[in-house]
């Protein structure tokens, strides 16, 4: 699985939208990404990605297209 | 259904003890169907956005009104109602003392009463907001049960535990978000019976709330150095394990660790309960000092009151070697 699939399917499982909605996703654009869904959100890809992630880069990580910018730090591209 | 996930876990440590409620409360009406939530207008901090959504007729919200809550609940306890009454934890058992009292533990209603951001969780608010003296009060109110969880996993398995509790309870929730995790996976949480973390002939350890993960590294440091410690999770304040207490007397140092004033909480209850035993270790009690801090930002209030696992295990290690001196 690549990382661009695993961190597609982070979003899909985690907030039960359709992959093609997925782009212009933001924190809060649907009922499920709340504060508690955004954790969900990164705990899952903390596990998947092995990482560990800041929690500025928790609180920064607004969009799908944001997530990919700040998993680079990581060394997660996608 | 909750699975406990490394995952979910994670999750949980992220969200703080709070969201960690919110998150079994979602749980609570399958568990029981009369259950009702109150807040005193912390619904989001309470983390019950989600069940504030899911189920509108079971949050009320009464307001920035504290003691009327807890009287709101004890009215509703004795209508039939499993009622969790949710605020910060300073005004659930300072402000709201007499009503905790008389209509929580005189009554012995079947309240749940959720103490938020116990300890110096919310310090940058100051001392109005801290909470250091909540198990002082709490245990000292005949009938209350007493309840610190280590985590946040800790708290949801407490927050289902207090569901199926019958009578008055304090649950005291502490830390802040991305709280250290104890416990990654399922566990046994019995209200009443203290869990064993780690053995060591050496030392004994009691923590509760956040203090048990610091505890753990405090233990970890010592080992370092030969130091074994046993190190116990005492969720629930009252009723004492006392046969946990008991087992810790072979110990050459016994520690007790809490994010609260030094009188009146977990130490002293040790200390009460192996008063009469004649032959026993010394106790460091280790906790805040017994005083009211300017407000300050959570971690730095820690360091202050020496309650980092680096500072926890120099403590002990001080008293240790004036021990075997």
């Amino acid at each position: 699985m690549t990382n661009l699939q695993k961190y597609t399917k982070a979003f899909v499982e985690a907030f039960d939208v359709a992959e093609d909605a997925l782009p212009t996703l933001v924190y809060q654009a649907v009922p499920s990404w709340d504060s508690v869904g955004h954790m969900g959100l990164m705990a899952v890809l903390e596990e998947a990605f092995g990482i560990t992630l800041d929690i500025d880069d928790v609180i920064d990580f607004s969009s799908f297209v944001r997530g990919q910018e700040l998993l680079r730090k990581y060394g997660v591209e996608i | 259904m909750i699975a406990y996930t490394r995952a979910s876990t994670r999750a949980w440590s992220m969200l703080g003890s709070s969201g960690a409620f919110g998150l079994a409360a979602m749980e609570l009406p399958e568990l029981d169907s009369s259950v009702a939530i109150l807040s005193a207008d912390l619904s989001f901090f309470s983390g019950l956005d989600r069940f504030r959504a899911k189920y509108p007729e079971r949050l009320f919200n009464i307001g920035i009104a504290e003691q009327n809550m807890v009287c709101v609940a004890a009215g509703m306890a004795k209508e039939g109602h499993k009622v969790f009454a949710t605020t910060y934890a300073t005004f659930a058992s300072a402000r709201s003392c007499d009503q905790v009292r008389v209509s929580m533990g005189y009554m012995q209603s079947d309240i749940k009463l959720v103490g938020l951001a116990a300890g110096l969780s919310v310090g940058i608010l100051g001392p109005t907001h801290m909470s250091i003296e909540d198990l002082a009060v709490m245990r000292a109110i005949p009938n209350m049960t007493v309840v610190s969880p280590a985590d946040c996993t800790a708290t949801v398995k407490a927050t289902l535990a207090a569901a199926k509790h019958k009578g008055p309870m304090y649950l005291r929730l502490t830390g802040v978000q991305n709280n250290p995790t104890v416990y990654q996976a399922d566990f046994e949480f019995t209200i009443g019976k203290a869990i064993r973390l780690r053995d060591g002939d050496d030392i004994a350890i009691i923590a509760t709330g956040t203090m048990v993960h610091a505890a753990l590294e405090a233990a970890t440091l010592l080992a370092e150095r030969q130091i074994a410690c046993t190190v116990i999770d005492m969720h629930t304040i009252k009723p004492l394990d006392e046969a946990a207490v008991k087992e810790t007397l072979g110990a050459k140092l016994l520690v007790t660790i809490e994010e609260h004033n030094k009188k009146g909480g977990l130490g002293g209850a040790v200390a009460e309960c192996l008063a009469l035993v004649p032959r026993k270790p010394p106790q460091l009690v280790l906790g805040m000092t017994d005083e009211f801090y300017h407000g300050a930002d959570y971690h730095y209030l820690l360091e202050k009151n020496g309650l980092t696992a680096r500072q926890i295990a120099e403590s002990i290690l001080a008293s240790y070697e004036q021990v075997l001196a």
